[in-house]
Protein backbone atom coordinates (compact mmCIF):
# COMPACT_ATOMS: atom_id res chain seq x y z
CA UNK A 1 0.00 0.00 0.00
CA UNK A 2 2.86 2.24 0.91
CA UNK A 3 4.62 1.50 -2.41
CA UNK A 4 1.46 2.30 -4.38
CA UNK A 5 1.09 5.73 -2.68
CA UNK A 6 4.65 6.68 -3.49
CA UNK A 7 4.15 5.72 -7.15
CA UNK A 8 0.94 7.81 -7.44
CA UNK A 9 2.43 10.95 -5.93
CA UNK A 10 4.17 12.29 -9.07
CA UNK A 11 1.11 11.88 -11.23
CA UNK A 12 -1.13 13.59 -8.66
CA UNK A 13 1.41 16.40 -8.39
CA UNK A 14 1.44 16.78 -12.15
CA UNK A 15 -2.36 17.06 -12.30
CA UNK A 16 -2.50 19.61 -9.48
CA UNK A 17 0.36 21.64 -10.98
CA UNK A 18 -1.30 21.68 -14.41
CA UNK A 19 -4.59 22.81 -12.88
CA UNK A 20 -2.88 25.59 -10.95
CA UNK A 21 -1.05 26.74 -14.07
CA UNK A 22 -4.30 26.84 -16.03
CA UNK A 23 -6.04 28.84 -13.31
CA UNK A 24 -3.13 31.28 -13.09
CA UNK A 25 -3.06 31.76 -16.85
CA UNK A 26 -6.80 32.27 -17.01
CA UNK A 27 -6.74 34.86 -14.27
CA UNK A 28 -3.94 36.76 -16.00
CA UNK A 29 -5.86 36.88 -19.27
CA UNK A 30 -9.03 38.03 -17.48
CA UNK A 31 -7.24 40.87 -15.65
CA UNK A 32 -8.16 44.37 -16.88
CA UNK A 33 -5.50 46.30 -18.71
CA UNK A 34 -3.65 49.29 -17.32
CA UNK A 35 -5.68 52.35 -16.40
CA UNK A 36 -6.50 54.65 -19.30
CA UNK A 37 -6.33 51.90 -21.93
CA UNK A 38 -9.80 50.61 -22.73
CA UNK A 39 -10.06 46.87 -23.01
CA UNK A 40 -11.29 45.34 -26.21
CA UNK A 41 -13.83 42.96 -24.68
CA UNK A 42 -16.61 45.28 -23.34
CA UNK A 43 -17.37 47.81 -26.08
CA UNK A 44 -18.89 50.78 -24.22
CA UNK A 45 -19.44 54.20 -25.84
CA UNK A 46 -17.02 56.85 -24.73
CA UNK A 47 -18.68 59.11 -22.19
CA UNK A 48 -18.40 62.87 -22.43
CA UNK A 49 -17.59 64.88 -19.36
CA UNK A 50 -18.53 68.43 -18.44
CA UNK A 51 -19.20 70.26 -15.23
CA UNK A 52 -21.66 72.71 -16.74
CA UNK A 53 -24.05 73.00 -19.64
CA UNK A 54 -25.66 76.01 -21.23
CA UNK A 55 -28.94 75.49 -23.03
CA UNK A 56 -29.55 77.87 -25.87
CA UNK A 57 -33.05 78.91 -26.85
CA UNK A 58 -34.64 77.12 -29.78
CA UNK A 59 -34.06 78.94 -33.00
CA UNK A 60 -36.11 77.67 -35.95
CA UNK A 61 -35.05 78.38 -39.52
CA UNK A 62 -36.83 81.19 -41.30
CA UNK A 63 -38.85 78.88 -43.51
CA UNK A 64 -40.31 76.95 -40.58
CA UNK A 65 -42.97 78.52 -38.42
CA UNK A 66 -43.15 77.13 -34.92
CA UNK A 67 -45.59 78.77 -32.47
CA UNK A 68 -43.94 80.80 -29.75
CA UNK A 69 -45.54 78.79 -26.97
CA UNK A 70 -44.07 75.66 -28.53
CA UNK A 71 -40.58 77.17 -28.62
CA UNK A 72 -40.79 78.40 -25.06
CA UNK A 73 -42.22 75.13 -23.81
CA UNK A 74 -39.46 73.17 -25.56
CA UNK A 75 -36.74 75.32 -24.01
CA UNK A 76 -38.19 75.24 -20.50
CA UNK A 77 -38.96 71.52 -20.58
CA UNK A 78 -35.43 70.70 -21.73
CA UNK A 79 -33.97 72.76 -18.89
CA UNK A 80 -36.18 70.96 -16.37
CA UNK A 81 -35.33 67.50 -17.71
CA UNK A 82 -31.57 68.15 -18.02
CA UNK A 83 -31.53 69.45 -14.45
CA UNK A 84 -33.26 66.25 -13.35
CA UNK A 85 -30.45 64.10 -14.79
CA UNK A 86 -28.02 65.65 -12.25
CA UNK A 87 -25.16 65.09 -14.71
CA UNK A 88 -23.94 68.68 -14.51
CA UNK A 89 -22.98 70.91 -11.65
CA UNK A 90 -24.66 73.88 -13.29
CA UNK A 91 -27.32 74.20 -15.94
CA UNK A 92 -27.12 77.69 -17.38
CA UNK A 93 -29.84 79.34 -19.37
CA UNK A 94 -29.31 81.05 -22.68
CA UNK A 95 -27.62 84.39 -22.15
CA UNK A 96 -26.56 83.71 -18.56
CA UNK A 97 -23.36 85.71 -17.99
CA UNK A 98 -22.09 83.31 -15.32
CA UNK A 99 -21.54 80.63 -17.98
CA UNK A 100 -18.52 82.58 -19.24
CA UNK A 101 -16.58 81.59 -16.12
CA UNK A 102 -17.47 77.88 -16.25
CA UNK A 103 -14.25 75.88 -16.90
CA UNK A 104 -15.54 73.04 -19.08
CA UNK A 105 -18.80 74.22 -20.48
CA UNK A 106 -20.88 72.35 -23.02
CA UNK A 107 -23.45 74.20 -25.08
CA UNK A 108 -26.71 72.56 -26.13
CA UNK A 109 -28.32 74.00 -29.25
CA UNK A 110 -31.73 73.04 -30.61
CA UNK A 111 -32.79 73.77 -34.17
CA UNK A 112 -36.31 72.68 -35.16
CA UNK A 113 -36.38 70.70 -38.40
CA UNK A 114 -40.08 69.95 -38.78
CA UNK A 115 -43.29 70.78 -37.01
CA UNK A 116 -46.76 69.33 -37.45
CA UNK A 117 -49.58 70.89 -35.51
CA UNK A 118 -52.32 68.48 -34.50
CA UNK A 119 -55.63 68.74 -32.71
CA UNK A 120 -56.43 67.39 -29.28
CA UNK A 121 -60.10 67.00 -30.17
CA UNK A 122 -59.28 65.09 -33.36
CA UNK A 123 -56.90 62.81 -31.47
CA UNK A 124 -59.41 61.94 -28.80
CA UNK A 125 -62.30 61.43 -31.20
CA UNK A 126 -60.51 59.43 -33.89
CA UNK A 127 -57.47 58.01 -31.99
CA UNK A 128 -55.64 57.62 -35.32
CA UNK A 129 -55.23 61.19 -36.52
CA UNK A 130 -54.55 64.64 -35.15
CA UNK A 131 -51.14 63.87 -33.69
CA UNK A 132 -48.74 66.71 -32.96
CA UNK A 133 -45.04 66.23 -33.61
CA UNK A 134 -41.87 68.25 -33.65
CA UNK A 135 -38.45 67.20 -34.87
CA UNK A 136 -35.43 69.05 -33.53
CA UNK A 137 -31.71 68.72 -34.21
CA UNK A 138 -29.85 68.66 -30.92
CA UNK A 139 -26.17 69.58 -30.89
CA UNK A 140 -23.78 69.34 -27.95
CA UNK A 141 -20.65 71.37 -28.59
CA UNK A 142 -17.70 72.96 -26.87
CA UNK A 143 -17.50 76.66 -26.32
CA UNK A 144 -15.20 76.95 -29.34
CA UNK A 145 -17.82 75.37 -31.58
CA UNK A 146 -16.39 71.86 -31.81
CA UNK A 147 -19.35 69.51 -32.11
CA UNK A 148 -19.27 66.62 -29.65
CA UNK A 149 -22.61 65.03 -30.36
CA UNK A 150 -25.42 65.68 -32.79
CA UNK A 151 -28.78 63.93 -32.99
CA UNK A 152 -32.22 64.42 -34.45
CA UNK A 153 -34.88 63.86 -31.84
CA UNK A 154 -38.63 64.13 -32.08
CA UNK A 155 -41.44 64.80 -29.67
CA UNK A 156 -44.94 63.47 -30.25
CA UNK A 157 -48.35 63.39 -28.70
CA UNK A 158 -50.55 60.77 -30.32
CA UNK A 159 -53.52 60.05 -28.08
CA UNK A 160 -54.07 62.02 -24.90
CA UNK A 161 -52.85 65.38 -23.77
CA UNK A 162 -52.63 68.84 -25.26
CA UNK A 163 -50.31 69.79 -28.10
CA UNK A 164 -47.57 71.15 -25.83
CA UNK A 165 -47.10 67.69 -24.40
CA UNK A 166 -45.02 66.94 -27.51
CA UNK A 167 -42.36 69.27 -26.11
CA UNK A 168 -42.31 67.30 -22.85
CA UNK A 169 -41.84 64.08 -24.84
CA UNK A 170 -38.95 65.69 -26.72
CA UNK A 171 -37.34 66.92 -23.50
CA UNK A 172 -37.47 63.43 -22.01
CA UNK A 173 -35.58 62.14 -25.04
CA UNK A 174 -32.94 64.85 -24.64
CA UNK A 175 -32.54 63.73 -21.03
CA UNK A 176 -32.09 60.14 -22.21
CA UNK A 177 -29.31 61.26 -24.56
CA UNK A 178 -27.64 63.15 -21.72
CA UNK A 179 -27.85 60.10 -19.49
CA UNK A 180 -26.34 57.88 -22.18
CA UNK A 181 -23.59 60.24 -23.27
CA UNK A 182 -22.42 61.93 -20.05
CA UNK B 1 -124.55 89.06 -10.50
CA UNK B 2 -126.76 86.73 -12.36
CA UNK B 3 -128.44 89.74 -13.97
CA UNK B 4 -125.06 91.18 -15.12
CA UNK B 5 -123.82 87.94 -16.64
CA UNK B 6 -127.10 87.67 -18.41
CA UNK B 7 -126.55 91.21 -19.78
CA UNK B 8 -123.01 90.35 -20.98
CA UNK B 9 -124.27 87.21 -22.62
CA UNK B 10 -126.90 89.20 -24.36
CA UNK B 11 -124.31 91.79 -25.45
CA UNK B 12 -121.99 89.08 -26.86
CA UNK B 13 -124.83 87.52 -28.63
CA UNK B 14 -125.92 90.85 -30.10
CA UNK B 15 -122.41 92.08 -31.20
CA UNK B 16 -119.90 89.21 -31.62
CA UNK B 17 -117.49 91.20 -33.88
CA UNK B 18 -116.90 93.85 -31.28
CA UNK B 19 -116.15 91.27 -28.62
CA UNK B 20 -113.67 89.54 -30.90
CA UNK B 21 -111.85 92.80 -31.61
CA UNK B 22 -111.67 93.59 -27.94
CA UNK B 23 -110.22 90.16 -27.20
CA UNK B 24 -107.64 90.52 -29.94
CA UNK B 25 -106.68 93.96 -28.71
CA UNK B 26 -106.23 92.63 -25.16
CA UNK B 27 -104.16 89.66 -26.35
CA UNK B 28 -101.95 91.97 -28.42
CA UNK B 29 -101.39 94.26 -25.46
CA UNK B 30 -100.41 91.34 -23.26
CA UNK B 31 -98.00 89.99 -25.90
CA UNK B 32 -96.46 93.43 -26.40
CA UNK B 33 -95.99 93.92 -22.65
CA UNK B 34 -94.41 90.50 -22.27
CA UNK B 35 -92.03 91.09 -25.18
CA UNK B 36 -90.99 94.43 -23.70
CA UNK B 37 -90.25 92.78 -20.35
CA UNK B 38 -88.23 90.00 -22.02
CA UNK B 39 -86.32 92.47 -24.17
CA UNK B 40 -85.49 94.63 -21.17
CA UNK B 41 -84.12 91.67 -19.21
CA UNK B 42 -82.21 90.23 -22.19
CA UNK B 43 -80.63 93.51 -23.25
CA UNK B 44 -77.61 93.32 -20.93
CA UNK B 45 -76.96 89.70 -21.98
CA UNK B 46 -76.99 90.43 -25.71
CA UNK B 47 -75.05 93.63 -25.35
CA UNK B 48 -72.16 91.74 -23.64
CA UNK B 49 -69.95 90.98 -26.60
CA UNK B 50 -66.96 88.61 -26.33
CA UNK B 51 -64.66 91.58 -26.67
CA UNK B 52 -66.12 93.32 -23.64
CA UNK B 53 -63.37 92.12 -21.26
CA UNK B 54 -60.86 93.91 -23.48
CA UNK B 55 -62.78 97.13 -23.18
CA UNK B 56 -62.78 96.95 -19.40
CA UNK B 57 -59.39 95.47 -18.51
CA UNK B 58 -59.34 93.13 -15.58
CA UNK B 59 -56.06 93.10 -13.71
CA UNK B 60 -56.69 89.90 -11.75
CA UNK B 61 -58.01 86.57 -12.97
CA UNK B 62 -58.24 83.40 -10.94
CA UNK B 63 -58.25 79.83 -12.23
CA UNK B 64 -55.44 80.54 -14.70
CA UNK B 65 -53.10 77.70 -15.59
CA UNK B 66 -49.35 78.27 -15.65
CA UNK B 67 -48.28 75.64 -18.18
CA UNK B 68 -44.56 76.06 -17.61
CA UNK B 69 -41.94 78.62 -16.73
CA UNK B 70 -43.21 79.99 -13.43
CA UNK B 71 -40.31 80.15 -10.98
CA UNK B 72 -40.66 77.77 -8.04
CA UNK B 73 -44.11 76.69 -9.20
CA UNK B 74 -44.81 73.26 -10.63
CA UNK B 75 -45.84 73.08 -14.30
CA UNK B 76 -49.59 73.09 -14.99
CA UNK B 77 -50.41 74.67 -11.64
CA UNK B 78 -53.55 76.75 -11.36
CA UNK B 79 -53.59 80.09 -9.63
CA UNK B 80 -54.32 83.78 -9.90
CA UNK B 81 -52.65 86.02 -12.44
CA UNK B 82 -52.57 89.74 -12.00
CA UNK B 83 -50.97 92.83 -13.40
CA UNK B 84 -49.31 94.72 -10.56
CA UNK B 85 -47.48 98.06 -10.84
CA UNK B 86 -44.16 96.23 -11.09
CA UNK B 87 -45.23 93.75 -13.74
CA UNK B 88 -46.94 90.38 -13.96
CA UNK B 89 -47.60 88.16 -10.96
CA UNK B 90 -48.83 84.59 -10.73
CA UNK B 91 -49.77 83.19 -7.34
CA UNK B 92 -50.83 79.77 -6.19
CA UNK B 93 -51.83 78.78 -2.68
CA UNK B 94 -48.18 78.17 -1.80
CA UNK B 95 -45.92 80.30 -3.99
CA UNK B 96 -45.78 83.44 -6.04
CA UNK B 97 -43.85 84.04 -9.24
CA UNK B 98 -43.31 87.58 -10.44
CA UNK B 99 -41.99 89.00 -13.70
CA UNK B 100 -40.92 92.61 -13.67
CA UNK B 101 -42.00 94.77 -16.58
CA UNK B 102 -38.44 95.88 -17.29
CA UNK B 103 -37.27 92.29 -17.73
CA UNK B 104 -39.92 91.39 -20.32
CA UNK B 105 -38.47 91.00 -23.81
CA UNK B 106 -41.54 89.89 -25.71
CA UNK B 107 -45.17 88.90 -25.26
CA UNK B 108 -47.17 86.61 -27.50
CA UNK B 109 -50.88 85.83 -27.56
CA UNK B 110 -52.24 82.73 -29.25
CA UNK B 111 -55.48 80.81 -29.47
CA UNK B 112 -56.06 77.20 -28.58
CA UNK B 113 -58.95 74.96 -27.72
CA UNK B 114 -59.10 72.79 -24.64
CA UNK B 115 -61.23 69.76 -23.97
CA UNK B 116 -64.05 70.30 -21.49
CA UNK B 117 -63.38 66.87 -19.99
CA UNK B 118 -59.68 66.17 -19.76
CA UNK B 119 -56.99 64.97 -17.42
CA UNK B 120 -56.53 61.50 -15.97
CA UNK B 121 -59.95 61.45 -14.32
CA UNK B 122 -61.69 62.72 -17.43
CA UNK B 123 -59.92 60.19 -19.62
CA UNK B 124 -60.92 57.33 -17.35
CA UNK B 125 -64.50 58.59 -17.24
CA UNK B 126 -64.62 58.84 -21.02
CA UNK B 127 -63.20 55.35 -21.39
CA UNK B 128 -65.85 54.03 -19.02
CA UNK B 129 -68.73 55.24 -21.18
CA UNK B 130 -70.00 52.24 -23.18
CA UNK B 131 -70.37 52.01 -26.95
CA UNK B 132 -67.69 54.63 -27.58
CA UNK B 133 -69.69 57.37 -25.91
CA UNK B 134 -66.49 58.89 -24.62
CA UNK B 135 -65.71 60.08 -28.12
CA UNK B 136 -68.92 62.11 -28.11
CA UNK B 137 -67.81 63.74 -24.87
CA UNK B 138 -64.48 64.56 -26.54
CA UNK B 139 -66.33 66.72 -29.05
CA UNK B 140 -67.01 69.32 -26.38
CA UNK B 141 -64.24 71.84 -26.08
CA UNK B 142 -63.79 75.51 -25.38
CA UNK B 143 -61.52 78.21 -26.72
CA UNK B 144 -58.74 79.61 -24.58
CA UNK B 145 -56.02 82.16 -25.06
CA UNK B 146 -52.37 81.44 -24.42
CA UNK B 147 -50.18 84.21 -23.06
CA UNK B 148 -46.46 83.60 -23.56
CA UNK B 149 -43.99 85.94 -21.89
CA UNK B 150 -40.26 85.97 -22.61
CA UNK B 151 -38.06 87.66 -20.02
CA UNK B 152 -34.53 87.67 -18.63
CA UNK B 153 -33.36 87.24 -15.06
CA UNK B 154 -30.78 89.35 -13.21
CA UNK B 155 -27.93 87.27 -14.72
CA UNK B 156 -29.16 87.68 -18.26
CA UNK B 157 -30.62 84.16 -18.43
CA UNK B 158 -33.53 83.78 -20.81
CA UNK B 159 -36.86 82.56 -19.40
CA UNK B 160 -40.24 81.87 -20.86
CA UNK B 161 -43.59 81.51 -19.13
CA UNK B 162 -46.83 80.23 -20.63
CA UNK B 163 -50.27 80.92 -19.17
CA UNK B 164 -53.69 79.70 -20.32
CA UNK B 165 -56.43 82.30 -19.86
CA UNK B 166 -60.08 82.69 -20.86
CA UNK B 167 -60.72 84.13 -24.31
CA UNK B 168 -60.06 87.87 -24.53
CA UNK B 169 -58.13 88.14 -21.31
CA UNK B 170 -54.63 87.48 -22.66
CA UNK B 171 -54.88 90.40 -25.04
CA UNK B 172 -56.00 92.62 -22.20
CA UNK B 173 -53.03 91.54 -20.08
CA UNK B 174 -50.61 92.13 -22.93
CA UNK B 175 -52.01 95.61 -23.49
CA UNK B 176 -51.67 96.46 -19.82
CA UNK B 177 -48.07 95.26 -19.71
CA UNK B 178 -47.23 97.17 -22.88
CA UNK B 179 -48.75 100.26 -21.31
CA UNK B 180 -46.39 99.74 -18.37
CA UNK B 181 -43.43 99.69 -20.74
CA UNK B 182 -42.94 96.02 -21.60
CA UNK B 183 -41.15 95.35 -24.87
CA UNK B 184 -43.12 93.66 -27.64
CA UNK B 185 -41.74 92.95 -31.07
CA UNK B 186 -43.80 92.84 -34.24
CA UNK B 187 -44.32 89.23 -35.17
CA UNK B 188 -46.50 86.92 -37.18
CA UNK B 189 -48.91 84.87 -35.14
CA UNK B 190 -47.80 81.33 -35.91
CA UNK B 191 -50.91 79.91 -34.26
CA UNK B 192 -53.01 80.96 -37.23
CA UNK B 193 -50.45 79.82 -39.76
CA UNK B 194 -51.09 76.71 -41.87
CA UNK B 195 -51.38 73.80 -39.52
CA UNK B 196 -48.92 71.49 -41.17
CA UNK B 197 -45.41 72.29 -42.21
CA UNK B 198 -42.80 69.67 -42.78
Amino acid sequence: MKTVTRAAFPSIFAVVATGAALLLGGSLVAQPGPAGKPTAAPQQPLKLTASAIQIERTDPPEDLQVPEDFRISTYENVILQVEKTKKFGHVYRSGDRRAADAPDLIILRMVPQAYKAGSQKQREVTTVSGGTSIKIRVTFSHRDGKVLLEKDLDGKVRFFGDNLRATYDFAKKVADVVNESF
Amino acid sequence: MQTRSTQVSQEVASNPGRTLRRSLWLAGAVVFALSMVIAATALPVFSRQPAAPQASPTSTISGVQCVIGCENIKPNSKGTISVVPTGLQFATDKDTAAISTASIEDIFVGNQSRQDVSGVGGTIAKAAIPYGGGRIVSLFSHKVEVLSVEYVDSNGGFHGAIYVLPVGQATSFRDQLVAQGAKVSAHVDAAVAPEEKQ
